[in-house]
């Protein structure tokens, strides 16, 4: 009985490590609602910390193109990143016309998207560091090929 | 006495971080609206975001936090000169430029360059108005023909609630100004 619970303990205690991990990045939402009658409804929420190792499976042809167009912006990406996480949270960009709201804003650690037209009703939100770290994977790849 | 010296540098310290914490985050706003189209644009700019950013872009007329801007010698009127010369000129008005479709008026008002220009139709009205340390910071460490980007957006930390720019237009109206809001509700 005491081995069980010794097991028990152990399994608990692994999961709740492993989900720290995962959740230590926080995570990526992305949510898509198609506003026709029989539109699509995707929500997605993945921890950001899977990106860094899912982009390890990608082979490195694949992400060849977006890698040669990133890695010019890189100084400015890392310049940005560190600058907006220390930011106070708020909107930095937002389009209103009739038929369109695209807001762009800085919450907790993340960047959050959230577009409104006539078509879809989107919302993303990117922790700030995993997106770092996963743009310099996507970079690299194109270095090493 | 020692300890006395220990405990003022300490609390000197947690004083200046608090302070420095406490400081609050400036932005630069800019709100385009066109009425008649319901359409409307706000970007709110935390200006540390743009003092680590803008000498990070090396693109195009912007290198180095510094930005290329044709030839500020054109028609010989030298900018940094004129700069260095309005600094040490009384306040008032400097130059007025009367045209049959508008009037321009540049003068130096409380310690700013002032721009405004007037379409005689009535149809636009453009407002400048630059705090002279970022008139100064824009022409510092350049050539003739560079503006210094990155020392203006640091000198724009240091000036107080303002706006820079207003353009009222027929359909389109554009403001610019700086605030410590992080958002344009002002």
């Amino acid at each position: 009985m005491i081995l069980l619970a010794k097991i028990g303990v152990g399994v608990l205690g692994t999961a709740m490590v492993a989900g720290a991990a995962l959740s230590s990045e926080g995570f990526i939402a992305v949510k898509v609602q198609e506003k026709q009658a029989d539109g699509t409804h995707l929500n997605l929420i993945v921890p950001a910390a899977l990106v860094p190792a899912t982009l390890h499976f990608v082979p490195k042809m694949k992400l060849q193109d977006a890698g040669r167009e990133i890695r010019p912006y890189l100084p400015i990406i890392d310049a940005a990143i560190p600058a907006l996480e220390d930011c106070p949270d708020g909107i930095l960009v937002e389009v209103k016309d009739p038929g369109e709201h695209v807001l762009i804003q800085k919450s907790g650690g993340s960047v959050v998207i959230d577009v409104n037209d006539h078509d879809d009703i989107v919302h993303v939100s990117v922790p700030l560091r995993a997106a770092q770290s996963s743009i310099h994977q996507i970079a690299e790849a194109n270095q090493t090929m | 006495m020692k300890t006395s010296k220990v405990v003022l540098l300490v609390a000197m310290v947690v004083a200046g971080t608090a302070l420095w914490a406490a400081s609050p985050e400036r932005y630069l706003h800019i709100k385009v609206n066109n009425p008649k189209t319901q359409e409307l644009v706000r970007v709110n700019v935390p200006l540390s975001l743009a003092e680590q950013v803008v000498p990070a872009i090396n693109h195009g007329d912007l290198k180095n936090g510094k930005i290329h801007v044709g030839n500020f010698n054109a028609d010989d009127i030298n900018l940094r000169a004129l700069l260095q010369a309005v600094k040490s000129a009384p306040e008032g008005e400097f130059v007025s430029v009367q045209r049959p479709d508008e009037e321009v008026h540049v003068a130096k008002e409380r310690g700013q360059l002032v721009a405004h220009v007037r379409d005689k139709g009535g149809k636009e009205r453009v407002d400048v108005t630059i705090p002279w340390e970022v008139a100064q910071a824009l022409i510092s460490e350049t050539t003739d023909n560079q503006l210094n980007l990155s020392a203006a957006i640091k000198a724009l930390q240091n000036i107080g609630d303002m706006t820079l720019v207003t353009v009222a237009g027929e359909d389109e109206s554009v403001r610019i100004w700086i605030d410590s809001n992080n958002t344009d509700a002002k």
